[in-house]
């Protein structure tokens, strides 16, 4: 039993973290909170599922199309809502949301719910971990996790965009004074984001069938770890990850399922009344406004 | 010190025609005028709150202007994007500093080494980024190697900081460089080793702009300087000459 809770916990923890990420990522780097970003996660499994079945085109060729089409939407997002609303936070939550809002109810209207609408698993069968099986498509969720979350790192300490990234984050002024372009950085950030969460959706999504209700717990699982880890930051989304994966999967194993959803809604409170700017949040002022 | 004269380069550098800019009901900057000649360095001076940070947010475009002219080369850049105006060759500092605080200091050169005039300058090529911002912190007097240039630029003291603006300037390969208040909260030993970097960089012909209390400093080395107060030119020409104009001595004797 002990085993099981820690096997699953800690991939439960790491879906968490793939799902963050890109909402992380896209916030910490222009302060745009993206809230159609669950809906760009089950977009991108939609996709999929139309370029496959509808189209014939092999699953990983579907996969990695989706993923430049909702980094493409994502782009399309920042130019053409965006940045009409840029600054104003909650014009900016306000958009997106209703985007997200848009996308997801078109799908429900154009019937897209049912349990045909799955994904392949990437490999089929499981291994044996002591005595609890663990399916390969866990295994590759675990893998590309964390190959993500490394490749995210080098990237923001080693390469010139995720330089520039870093830089506008930090100090928008001074970057704009350096010649960069906040809003094409921001742009890309959010694209960036959008197709993390393609591939956040590519890789857990097999588990299950496609449904547009997920789009909504995904948003709400991202932003409960982002608020606990602390809005942008990258350590404190794999942190509130495992946090709120292991107290998922306690609540699940003796509460049962329907529970899951109010821990990320209680940890959300708890930590806003405790501590608003997160575990790892730097933004002090919310700190001392409280 | 370099000598330009009109007569010698008719055509300005930098010419600002009838600037003006208000923030609700207070007119920061009103009507402000004045050409730059290449190789000058032109003091701006003015009680705190005469528009100084202003004026230099509406040459380099993080404040849009609500009328009047910017030109730069020739180039009608009024209201341009800063990033567009940095791609021109203005580089700034800030009164506060801004450093990228998580990045080591060093790499808070990097960000300006990757703009694409750094590249088109020197032949389509970056280079080794890492040597040639370390070349450029030594040049504004860090110790070469020295600790400090590793450690995230957040932790650093004043005066390193400054110098740090100072090069995030220099590493753009600016033709005008504005800098503003840059001697303010340095000591006199580190406003020693300062000085002498900028003096280089007029030996070297690039022009300056320079915001500055510290009179005495700034006397030393600028070619002319332009007076504020209330957003208004009370004055502009030779520094000794500008200091006896009555407005400019009741300027700053009225508010000190």
């Amino acid at each position: 039993m002990l085993e099981v809770t820690l096997i699953y916990g800690f991939v439960n923890s790491v879906i968490l973290a793939l799902v963050a990420l890109g909402f992380s990522l896209t916030f910490g780097i222009s302060g745009v909170s993206n809230f159609a970003y669950g809906a760009m996660y089950v977009l991108a499994g939609y996709v999929v599922w139309i370029l496959m079945h509808k189209l014939a085109i092999p699953f990983f060729a579907a996969a990695a199309l989706s993923v430049v089409l909702t980094a493409g939407l994502g782009a399309a997002l920042y130019w053409f809502v965006l940045l009409r609303v840029r600054g104003m936070v909650l014009s900016e939550v306000i958009a997106t949301f209703g985007v997200g809002l848009a996308i997801l109810e078109l799908f429900r209207y154009l019937g897209f719910t049912g349990f045909e609408y799955t994904l392949p698993s990437f490999t089929d069968g499981s291994i044996m971990i002591g005595s609890t099986y663990l399916d390969y498509q866990r295994v590759w969720i675990v893998g590309v996790g964390v190959f993500l979350a490394v490749g995210l790192y080098f990237f923001t300490h080693y390469t010139k965009l995720g330089l520039a990234f870093r830089g506008i984050a930090q100090e928008e002024k001074t970057a704009l004074s350096l010649g960069i372009n906040s809003d094409r950085v921001a742009g890309i950030s959010v694209a960036f984001g959008s197709g993390l969460a393609a591939v956040a959706a590519i890789l857990i999504l097999p588990r299950g069938t496609i449904s547009v209700n997920e789009g909504y717990d995904v948003l709400i699982n991202a932003m409960a770890v982002c608020i606990i880890g602390g809005l942008g930051s990258t350590p404190g989304v794999i942190v509130a990850s495992f946090i709120i994966g292991y107290a998922q999967m306690i609540t699940d194993t003796f509460l049962g399922p329907h529970w899951k959803m109010i821990v990320s809604l209680v940890a959300i409170l708890l930590i806003l009344v405790i501590k608003p700017s997160g575990l790892f949040g730097k933004q002090k002022e919310l700190e001392e406004r409280m | 010190m370099v000598e330009t004269s009109q007569t010698e380069s008719p055509q300005p550098l930098l010419r600002v025609k009838e600037l003006s800019k208000s923030f609700g009901g207070v007119r920061a900057v009103v009507a402000v005028s004045f050409d730059l000649y290449p190789g000058e360095l032109l003091g701006v001076i003015g009680p705190n709150g005469s528009g100084k940070t202003t004026l230099v947010n509406l040459i380099t475009g993080l404040v849009k202007p609500d009328a009047g002219l910017v030109e730069y080369q020739g180039r009608n850049i009024t209201g341009w994007m800063p990033y567009r105006v940095a791609r021109l060759g203005i580089a700034r500092t800030f009164q506060m500093v801004r450093p990228f605080a998580a990045l080591p200091a060093f790499k808070n050169l990097i960000i300006p080494l990757f703009s694409p005039r750094v590249r088109s300058l020197s032949g389509g090529k970056y280079g080794d980024r890492d040597s040639v911002a370390k070349d450029l912190l030594e040049e504004v007097g860090f110790e070469r190697d020295s600790s400090v240039t590793y450690k995230p630029a957040g932790s650093l003291p004043h005066g390193y900081l400054k110098r740090l603006e100072l090069a995030k300037c220099l590493a753009l390969r600016p033709d005008l460089i504005i800098l503003d208040e840059l001697f303010s909260g340095l000591s006199i030993a580190e406003l020693a080793g300062i000085l002498p970097i900028i003096e280089k960089l007029l030996v070297g012909g690039t022009t300056i702009i320079m915001i500055e209390h510290r009179l005495r400093e700034l006397f030393r080395i600028a070619n002319r300087v332009v007076v504020l107060n209330y957003g208004r030119v009370i004055a502009q020409g030779k520094p000794a000459d500008v200091m006896e104009q009555p407005d400019v001595k009741e300027a700053y004797l009225g508010t000190e």
